[in-house]
């Protein structure tokens, strides 16, 4: 129980991380309306929802334009995902761009930016005809557990839970890495050295899952595989640097040598990983395309994000255990070659 | 160790004089360099191609340039240098040689480069914030280098291992410097440039600091 | 040995328990909300890969530990 219970730990936190944010369904969201633009008159608009309850959960609908309200006439609900509606647009809209709001029992409001393209703009609604409607407010419904729903990421956004804590593991292996390179330069002794290979090999595994989840998400997100945002080229040097590491051990035969130079290595490497991570993104914030850089909005300014964390914390903890773990075993059984060959070499 | 510093420093100079076709070596270099980009492309007017092909040239006359100063001394003289002199003053004057060398060798490679390649780019630049830019890159380059090119040499395998273990490290560098001297390039304004300049000289002090301490566990034995 | 195993059950548990809750096309939601988009392919196409690498990992290390088992010091 002492050596064992967090590896337990963290295999359960993992087990509940990949059941909880695999099946907890993303909150209902607006996602396309036909058609596109509004001119005065009436006109018949159909909205497409995701995860949405239309059928049971509308209480009303309406146009809204530079804090002026059109409601809806009538509509209909054709199934959960899809209604129809019916508008009669008076003259004068002054912004370019309406938004469109349905106002639900379940979820509360929900907004679909920009929606219409207004054609034959005015100076804003007479305010004799404007405000047909003041819907009524509901009382805030209990909602039930989802996850946001944010433009482009969608459904990926679970891949919060997978790829990141993949950075937060490599960092903390290589921080382990870093511990037993500066013992190694202190003391100088050979189980330090195998120490830190076995962090650095366990740390680099992880870096390279981590590119690969972040490059598959980029693809279904932004739309490409790759791009010269600042964490990515930050992490992809991160890991050409562990890897320029075991060239360096490669090249070196004599084993105490090699300790050495290896361990400063690391410790330069180290210390210029932090400053790619933590400091460069900063500095280049302007081409990040990452949540926090660039006018992204980060992911702990999204409207349900204490639900996010719930999932992302213990996913963290769980990811940095089983890295930890997997760094325990490779240095054991490092160890134990070494104690094999000793005696094979007598 | 002041005084240290400063023998140390003048026996570089000596060194380098001594070997007179080193001197000569980096700047035909970067010549012949330049010269083959001319033949390639005759003369540049689109800023970001003419400014990432100065920062490419300048990075490999870097690695040209630094990989030979811990690999020029033989066995007998690196004795003889260790029993005088503390390895701290020796790190910090070899990194000191090497950032006024790079700083040198960047000057001629810029000049080289306005002559050959085309300064019509820089009729709309902030000349001043350009040229510290380069200049800080450069020295930023040296600096970040020197360390690794004596672990490079220490393992004792070739010429490389310094790229290997040093691109990935001045990789990042070279983004934000060569940021910096694009937008010097469009004349933009200090305050908009100056954040890259403070990360720059931040970048510089740490790897001055790292080499300073770790150095010592290098040179023992 | 016998922790490695212990982590490839556990693992292996935790995906099929995952895989068998995703598959069950019970209610509109979980249509909805898995296949739809076509952006969840990116997250079970990291958990894969993920999974993959640790498998590769684990075979790798088994391969080690059997022939240190197999190397019987000489005495």
């Amino acid at each position: 129980m002492k050596y064992w219970w967090w590896k337990v730990l963290s295999v359960v936190l993992l087990l509940g991380v990949v059941i909880v944010g695999l099946r907890t369904p993303l909150s209902p969201a607006l996602i396309a309306c036909t058609p596109d633009r509004v001119a005065p008159g009436p006109v018949t608009v159909t909205l497409a929802g995701y995860n949405t309850h239309f059928t049971d959960a509308v209480i009303a609908l309406w146009i809204e334009n530079s804090g002026q309200r059109v409601c809806a006439t009538s509509f209909k609900a054709l199934s959960n995902d899809r209604i129809e509606m019916q508008f009669t647009v008076p003259p004068g809209l002054r912004n370019e761009f309406c938004d469109l709001w349905v106002r639900t029992r379940t979820h509360g409001d929900l907004r679909y930016r920009d929606a219409f393209y207004t054609v034959e703009r005015g100076q804003g609604l007479d305010p004799a005809t404007a405000s047909t409607c003041e819907p009524a407010d509901v009382a805030a419904a209990s909602t039930p557990f989802t996850l946001p729903n944010r433009n482009i990421l969608n459904e990926s956004i679970r891949n919060l839970f997978f790829h990141v804590p993949m950075w937060f593991a490599m960092v903390a292996l290589m921080s382990i890495g870093v511990w037993k390179s500066i013992r190694v330069l202190q003391l100088g002794k050979a189980r330090y050295d195998r120490e830190a290979l076995a962090a650095v090999q366990v740390g680099l595994l992880f870096g390279l899952f981590g590119l690969v989840t972040g490059s598959l998400w980029a693809r279904v997100t932004w739309g490409t595989w790759w791009t010269t945002d600042a964490k990515l080229n930050g992490a992809a040097v991160a890991v050409l640097m562990y890897l320029a590491y075991l060239v360096l051990r490669g090249s070196v035969p004599e084993p105490a040598k090699r300790a050495r130079l290896a361990a400063i290595y690391s410790i330069f490497a180290f210390v210029f990983m932090l400053l790619f991570f933590f400091v460069l993104p900063r500095l280049n914030a302007v081409d990040s395309l990452h949540p926090g850089n660039g006018g992204n909005p980060a992911f702990n300014t999204y409207d349900l994000d204490s639900r996010l964390r719930m999932i992302f914390y213990p996913a963290c903890i769980g990811w940095i255990g089983l890295s930890v773990w997997m760094y325990d075993l490779r240095k054991r059984m490092a160890h134990l070659e070494n104690t094999r060959q000793h005696a094979n070499d007598r | 160790m002041n005084s240290e510093f400063v023998q140390l420093l003048r026996l570089e100079w000596r060194l380098d004089r001594r070997q007179k076709h080193a001197l000569g070596s980096m700047a035909l270099y970067v010549l012949s360099t330049v010269y083959t980009c001319y033949l390639g492309v005759k003369q540049l007017t689109a800023v970001p191609v003419w400014n990432a092909l100065f920062w490419i040239i300048l990075l490999f006359a870097a690695f040209n340039a630094l990989q030979r100063t811990f690999q020029r001394e033989d066995g007998g003289r690196q004795l003889y240098l260790h029993t005088l002199a503390h390895p701290r003053s020796v790190i910090l004057a070899r990194t000191t040689y090497n950032a006024v060398t790079m700083a040198v060798l960047s000057m001629i490679s810029l000049a080289a480069y306005v002559l050959f390649i085309g300064d019509r780019v820089l009729e709309e630049a902030n000349v001043g914030m350009f040229v510290l830019a380069v200049v800080l890159g450069a020295v930023g380059f040296a600096l970040a280098l020197t360390l690794i090119a004596a672990i490079a040499a220490r393992a004792g395998s070739g010429l490389g291992l310094m790229a290997i273990l040093g691109l990935p490290i001045v990789l990042p560098m070279l983004l934000a410097v060569m940021r910096a001297s694009k937008l010097a390039l469009d004349g933009v304004a200090w305050s908009v440039t100056s954040k890259y300049f403070i990360g720059l000289l931040a970048i510089n002090a740490l790897a001055v600091a790292l080499a300073a301490i770790l150095f010592p566990y290098l040179w023992r034995d | 040995m016998r922790t490695i195993v212990r982590t490839l059950t556990f693992l292996t548990a935790a995906l099929a328990g995952a895989a068998t809750f995703a598959q069950d096309p019970q209610q509109g939601w979980l249509v909805n909300t898995l296949y739809q988009s076509g952006k969840i392919n990116a997250v079970v196409a990291g958990v894969a890969v993920i999974l993959a690498g640790l498998a590769v990992w684990l075979f790798i290390m088994d391969n080690r530990m059997r022939k240190l088992e197999q190397e019987q010091p000489r005495k």
